[in-house]
């Protein structure tokens, strides 16, 4: 049977290749399959080469970190479960040189460093390059620094100058090219310097500034066992290893679940311009099945020629999808070279192959009402083309299920991904509900008026089952579209605006107490303008309901990520004014009950956390366990300052552990040299300003403009052909409904008039449906995603409808020029 | 003052590949308001391109058509607003109702009583009752009723007809023809038709034949073969209907 359906098949595919149709439907999905095939692969890469560094690269079997240094017996355990340890210690500091200061990572080691992997250092400058560096056993001479070649460069040090730390002064002696177990401590770009490890005891830094950490040799058996001695006895430490992920690894994570759900948009773009070009493939179908039963095939022989004639067409793709995303691939990883040097394109044809089936299967999935409907039919049936069936719906419904499970699964941000859902559901109510009101009341109001205006009304509302359709179509790409612009737009328009609504150009975002007076006492000697202080201590979550975290949730969080480091949490006995309370009770002033929190709501959500859950924490080595009282969001206008976690002030008198504070300064150009004085007298106060803040910014919105533009392009690109697929499956139609009308008399001008208004009537109802979608999505996700205020510009608004309107009318008209092309003698020739 | 259409010495060719095929050459021939026409030959005669000579929709290879009234002559562009068309595939709008489809042409040229109209014109074709149905739920008989109100409801002076009952059965095709030629009489419109049926043909006035590039006028009937009643043989259901609608209305020419 199949040996006579596969050649007939076969010739079909190429007698319909180029019909509009099918060459829309390979664009789409070709575009499709290109962008997540090339996101598959580029993120394997990444992944593949983050593995090889971990192997060779961590410097030790495992690395235990913790804020205090481990007690003598803690010492005798931990060399208990290996073969080996070293310990070294970092800190952030501030160096100055001159006139010039730099915050840097320093680090400490003895001459037993490094355990595993090779110290790279150079005692010139110039030979930054790792083929010019010499290995290096131990680390500096007492009263030596090592910079890394950046700071040289910050600091415009050379080899043989002393800088300081504090009060204290070290000889720049060599070039630090590369520490092996780096990796471990996570992926940070802080420039990096080296001391000895009697120098930092000198240096006399608060204790709990200090991370210490040790790097561990050992069998898999003995750091099993020292990763349960650690579960046990030091739970707020914390414990890298080579069986396990990596910091960078999570980062990357993370990333690529913000582009799984960037690739769900445009799912659903491909998903809305299939449905659209479904409704004449699935004539076309029934038509060409029809003909194929009468004459005596049978249904599944006519089934079967639909499929294969999909499957021939879908694989006539892959070879171009697997040349393009392989170029797209190269250059990925050509791009990439610049962040994870070394790392190395290379053909992936198994990955390739699985992520090309996977997305044929959910092609197949939007496909599955065509077949399901010729399934479902019989001969009279076909012939008469009446393809409306419940199943359809059903099986659109499946489609849309499978589209936000896939979403559900890609995103680690379960709030941002319901907003978005969310979002794109209140979209599309919108636009049905603005399409009705506007066609329903527009044609009541211009039943009295005569003119093409209100025909074209009476005639879309006529129509508005099938016109909704692609209204629906083109205003949910307009949507996303617009959203993706706009928060381009609007993050680009934030940094910019950062400097002048930021509460001040310096913030300082620790500082001890003793600091902090020195800070209010040397800002109030200069006249600088001390804007707000907020106390804080550190924490870091150990247990959620008695749960530990790790056991908590196997999903990877940012909320949960955040929280499995030492947080900042505030007390205030009332509820700060840059907060909000949005569940739960704030305590009352000097309330005995100090074991309370309140939390922020986007970590509740995306830890699935409700009031009355607890929390455990360990602060200064104690445990303390809180219980969920409130939770609060940001709100705008007073100050920038907030935390996520928040308790009573009658708390601090229980707990025993440093204060520190966050604050704000703002200074004048002429005052930023006395920022130099202040590091070198507290260069451990973690000061920064707003250069160096918006310096950040534009690398993050560099980083963040090329990644949204990339997906606009591809979005702009789904958009125009979501609005040629639903042109192109209405255009039998319209070129019906022109032959009609120019049958009764009419010129080819009136059609043309009538489809310029059609189209500005569809355009006006896409524009205000998509700003207004655009707009609640703004309001429901700009603050609680991206901490930004949204603010909609009338003018922009005003402008963006223009836009709107003039492009879809544009191009619906220029696109359905074809549908003009008819005359009346076509109506005589159609028999 | 009745209007008629002229066409004076027209020729039509249209070039395919390397060849040129002419339809036909040097044809005369004049249609008068109020008049009925019937064109039969054999498919790829010309037929229809004739017919769209006629309507003004297509030009003459050479020769000219023309509008004459009383002694004005004007062109064919001046009549284009005046006239309808019936098809063999009905080509009603699908999503539209019976009652919708046949206001369509009203609604067009601003007509404020375009619904009432159109209901008028569904009662004179018998449909009254189906006037919220969509052409799906129609028959092909129906459905070509509903085509004829939508042609006529704006009083056209001239009506083209391709095989309009070409598609119907000969019980149906019988009272749809009735019922076209009648209301086009009433209506004063002249009516043209081009069709395979000798018995469609035979109920107009004047009755054509193309073939070979020539158009021979076969017979000339003193009076169309139309009843005198001419509900007598319409359908019972559609006479009632036409009946009841001219009684309550008095006089309602079709």
């Amino acid at each position: 049977m199949l040996n006579l359906t596969i050649p007939l098949a076969w010739h079909y595919v190429w007698q319909e290749f180029r019909q509009p149709h099918q060459l829309l439907l390979r664009w789409v999905q070709a575009v499709l399959m290109v962008f997540i095939v090339t996101l598959s692969l580029a993120s394997n890469t990444i992944q593949t080469y983050l593995e090889g560094n971990l192997q060779n690269l961590l410097g030790a079997d495992a690395v235990l970190t913790q804020k205090a240094n481990l007690t003598k017996e803690q010492i005798t355990v931990l060399a208990g479960h290996s073969e080996n340890v070293v310990k070294t210690s970092q800190i952030d500091a501030t160096l100055t040189f001159n006139t010039k200061w730099q915050r840097t990572k320093l680090k400490a080691v003895g001459r037993d460093y490094p355990l595993q992997g090779q110290l790279l250092t150079s005692t010139s400058v110039l030979a930054s390059n790792d083929n010019l560096a010499e290995v290096t056993h131990g680390g500096p001479k007492l009263g030596n620094i090592w910079l890394d070649s950046r700071l040289f460069a910050s600091l415009s040090a050379v080899m043989g100058d002393v800088i300081n730390v504090g009060e204290h002064r070290f000889v720049v002696s060599r070039l630090l090219v590369h520490e092996p177990d780096r990796l471990m401590e996570g992926h940070n770009v802080a420039m990096r310097a080296i001391i000895n490890i009697e120098d930092m005891e000198k240096l006399a830094f608060a204790a709990d500034l200090i991370q210490y950490r040790y790097l561990v040799s050992g069998t898999k058996s003995q750091i099993n066992q020292l990763m349960q001695w650690q579960k046990q006895s030091l739970p707020a430490a914390k414990i890298h290893h080579k069986q396990g992920a990596h910091p960078l690894a999570l980062f990357w994570q993370r990333t690529e679940n913000f582009l799984g759900l960037a690739s769900i948009i445009l799912f659903f773009m491909a998903a809305i311009a299939i449905e659209q070009l479904a409704q004449l493939h699935l004539k076309k179908e029934q038509f060409f099945s029809a003909i194929c039963m009468s004459l005596g095939a049978s249904k599944v022989t006519g089934l079967q020629l639909s499929i294969l004639k999909w499957f021939f067409n879908i694989l006539l793709l892959i070879p171009v999808v697997v040349v393009i995303s392989g170029i797209c691939h190269w250059l990925v990883v050509n791009w990439l070279s610049t962040t994870f040097p070394a790392i190395s394109w290379q053909l992936e044809a198994g990955l390739m192959a699985k992520t090309i089936t996977t997305s044929v299967l959910l092609f197949a999935v939007f496909h599955t009402p065509v077949w399901l409907t010729l399934w479902q039919t019989s001969v009279p049936k076909l012939f008469q083309q009446n393809r409306k069936s419940i199943s359809l719906g059903l099986v659109k419904l499946c489609a849309l299920v499978v589209l936000v499970l896939v979403a559900f699964k890609y995103s680690d941000n379960g709030l941002l991904t319901l907003m978005l859902v969310g979002s794109i559901f209140i979209t599309i109510l919108l636009l049905v509900a603005i399409s009705w009101a506007a066609l329903t009341f527009g044609e009541k109001a211009t039943q009295r008026f005569s003119g093409l205006i209100p025909f074209s009304l009476f005639m879309m509302k006529q129509r508005l089952l099938s016109k909704s359709t692609q209204i629906l179509g083109i205003g949910l790409s307009t949507f996303l579209l617009l959203f993706t612009l706009m928060l381009l737009r609007d993050l680009g328009d934030t940094m910019v605006s950062y400097q002048r609504t930021h509460d001040g150009n310096v913030m300082i975002s620790q500082a001890d107490q003793q600091q902090m007076n020195a800070i209010k006492e040397w800002s109030m000697q200069h006249g600088i303008d001390l804007r707000q202080t907020k106390p804080y201590l550190y924490a870091k979550a150990v247990k959620i309901n008695d749960q530990a975290l790790d056991d908590f949730s196997q999903k990877p969080s940012d909320s949960l990520a955040t929280l499995s480091r030492s947080i900042r949490l505030h007390w205030s006995q009332t509820v700060p004014d840059n907060n909000r309370v949005v569940q739960g009770k704030w305590w009352s002033k000097d309330t005995d009950k100090w074991q309370q929190i309140s939390l922020e709501e986007e970590v509740m959500t995306d830890l699935g956390l409700t009031l009355g859950d607890t929390l455990t924490f360990i602060i200064n080595q104690q445990s303390f366990t809180f219980t969920i009282a409130a939770s609060h969001v940001y709100q705008p206008g007073a100050g920038s300052i907030t935390f996520w976690v928040q308790m009573p002030a009658t708390a601090v008198k229980h707990i025993n552990a440093p204060h520190y504070n966050m604050a704000s300064l703002e200074m004048d150009d002429d005052q930023w040299p006395l920022l130099g004085q202040m590091w070198r007298q507290y260069p451990t106060i973690r000061m920064v300003s707003l250069g160096e803040l918006t310096k950040q910014f534009d690398n993050i919105l560099a980083m963040i403009t090329k990644v949204i533009s990339g997906f606009a392009v591809m979005i702009i690109f789904l958009a125009v052909t979501v609005i040629l697929s639903s042109i192109n499956a209405f255009e039998n139609k319209e070129k019906k409904k022109n032959c009609v009308i120019m049958s009764f008399g009419f010129l080819k001008k009136t059609c043309w008039q009538l489809n310029v208004i059609e189209w500005l009537i569809t355009a006006f109802i896409i524009a205000i449906g998509a700003i207004a979608g655009t707009y609640i999505t703004g309001m429901l996700i700009y603050q609680s995603q991206f901490s930004l205020v949204y603010q909609p510009n009338v003018t922009v608004l005003c402008l963006t409808l223009v836009v709107i309107l003039s492009t879809v009318t544009l191009l619906g008209v220029y696109a359905s020029r074809h549908s003009l092309k008819s005359s009346v003698k076509q109506l005589m020739a159609d028999v | 003052m009745p209007c008629s259409i002229e066409l004076t010495r027209v020729s039509q060719s249209f070039s395919n590949a390397d060849s040129i095929i002419t339809l036909f050459e040097n044809l005369d021939l004049s249609v008068q308001q109020g008049q009925s026409y019937a064109i039969t030959g054999p498919s790829g005669a010309g037929k229809s391109s004739l017919l769209m000579l006629l309507s003004g929709l297509e030009q003459p290879t050479i020769g000219k058509g023309n509008v004459v009234t009383g002694d004005h002559i004007a062109s064919l562009d001046s009549i284009r607003s005046e006239i309808g068309f019936i098809f063999q595939q009905f080509h009603l709008l699908p999503e539209l109702t019976a009652l919708n489809n046949v206001a369509l042409p009203l609604k067009l040229r601003g007509d404020k009583n375009a619904i009432n109209k159109a209901q008028l014109w569904l009662d004179k074709v018998g449909l009254g009752d189906r006037a919220m149905h969509k052409p799906a739920q129609l028959s092909g008989g129906e459905q070509q009723r509903v085509a004829i109100a939508r042609a006529l409801v704006f009083s056209p002076k001239f009506i083209f007809a391709d095989e309009p009952t070409g598609n119907l059965d000969q019980h149906n095709a019988t009272e749809i023809a009735d019922i076209l030629f009648e209301c086009c009489q009433q209506n004063n419109a002249g009516l043209i038709i081009v069709t395979h049926s000798h018995e469609l043909a035979s109920k107009a006035k004047h009755i054509y034949g193309l073939a070979n590039g020539k158009l021979t006028n076969t017979s000339v009937t003193t009076e169309a073969h139309v009843p005198e009643n001419s509900f007598e043989n319409i359908s019972r259901d559609t006479n009632q209907a036409l009946a009841s609608t001219a009684q309550k209305k008095q006089v309602l020419p079709c």
